[in-house]
């Protein structure tokens, strides 16, 4: 009886471990919006964060940004929700919300840069070469691509992020359109 | 035991698993925050001391100290402490360009934030006050010639603040560099 309980008691522990390391791997569960293939922690900057936010935060170290400073969005997977693949090409855009200022770049999974040949970790909407109608396209591949060429680094799985600086739509995750996001578009794999 | 028992008996057993694993991973969430030995202020701390302005490293490859910040961005903070008396923050806003200041508590939730839309006279400029110390301020204040301070309340006595400068373009992330160095945090002679 006492042997069983003990393993019970042990496996429990171990599954609760296990359980916990998980889901703060993949950003917990609550307060994250989604729009299209992009996720917001909408409220990762704020004193009211659920305790699974928090604890992520805890982990990673990451400085998350206030919600009147801007919005920080990322996607893991492309359009048809397919995970992002280093062996594949993609084309970001051809708009963004509204916002003073954006960039976007390439993380890995842990959220840094990816160390690439030509030194590019990402592009800002100030720099960006814009078709006539003001759109854009921004190229996210592993070979040098015409236009705006954001390099993948290495093979492994990557994240694009999205940062929306001086964002009216700061305050409102939720309000934000489906249509309003870049859309992630793959156009080929190797 | 026959095979009956042997089933309740494993299922005894699955419940047991469950609740321990519910239980511990529950208390695991909730002390993490608590125990924080990794979190961005503990980070911070190994950087230097408090009341001192010191930049942070661009983000690259290899500087891997604060996940998915923005490597088109610079960025400089100074952990405060309030028990000496408030604290006057300062920052220059530049030319062009995104600049903004966030309030970390020391658990790293923002407390308050503003951008260079904010700013008066090119300069984004609050004071960090405990509860306490804004009463004893607030009692002091002249009423036919109030206070032009922007007073932000911190609950706790340590915490620290970020700026942040955008840069427009990559020859100009030296400029905004040096834009988020010129971050000045003053301890100010406690109100009496």
């Amino acid at each position: 009886m006492i042997v069983k309980a003990s393993v019970a008691g042990a496996i429990g522990v171990a599954l609760g471990l296990w359980a916990s390391r998980a889901i703060l791997a993949d950003g917990g569960p609550f307060g994250v919006v989604a729009i299209g293939p992009w996720r917001v922690a909408a409220k990762a900057g704020s004193l009211d964060a659920d305790p699974y936010t928090r604890a992520g935060l805890e982990r990673s170290g990451e400085i998350p940004l206030a919600l009147g400073e801007g919005l920080q969005l990322v996607a893991r997977v492309d359009d048809a929700r397919r995970p992002l693949d280093a062996r594949c090409s993609y084309r970001v855009g051809s708009r963004t919300p509204a916002a003073r200022y954006w960039t976007l770049s390439v993380v890995d999974r842990e959220g840094f840069p990816v160390e690439n040949a030509a030194g590019r970790y990402g592009f800002r909407s100030s720099e960006i070469l814009r078709e006539a109608d003001g759109g854009f396209s921004i190229f996210v591949s592993a070979s040098a691509h015409a236009g705006n060429w954001l390099p993948i680094g290495a093979p492994d799985p990557f994240a694009l992020v999205l940062r929306l600086y001086d964002s009216p739509l700061s305050a409102t995750a939720g309000g934000i359109e489906k249509g309003a996001a870049p859309s992630i578009v793959r156009e080929g794999c190797a | 035991m026959n095979a009956r028992e042997g089933l309740g008996g494993a299922a005894i057993f699955l419940a047991a698993v469950v609740i321990v694993g519910a239980l511990v991973h529950f208390i695991v969430i909730l002390v993490i925050p608590i125990v924080a030995t990794r979190d961005a202020y503990a980070r911070l701390q190994e950087l230097g001391p408090a009341g001192v302005t010191i930049a942070l490293a661009r983000p690259s490859p290899t500087e891997r100290r604060f996940p998915y910040a923005d490597p088109a961005l610079a960025s400089a903070f100074c952990r405060f402490d309030l028990s000496a008396g408030p604290v006057r923050v300062k920052a220059p806003v530049g030319r062009a360009g995104f600049a903004s200041l966030s309030f970390h508590t020391r658990r790293g939730a923002v407390f308050y934030a503003l951008t260079d839309k904010a700013a008066t006279h090119g300069l984004m400029e609050a004071v960090i006050v405990t509860p306490s110390q804004l009463r004893t301020l607030v009692a002091h204040d002249d009423e036919d010639n109030p206070s032009q301070d922007l007073r932000i309340v911190s609950a706790a006595n340590e915490g620290f603040v970020l700026m942040r400068a955008f840069s427009e373009l990559p020859n100009l992330y030296a400029a905004a560099e040096a834009q988020a160095k010129s971050l000045s945090c003053a301890s100010e002679p406690a109100p009496k």
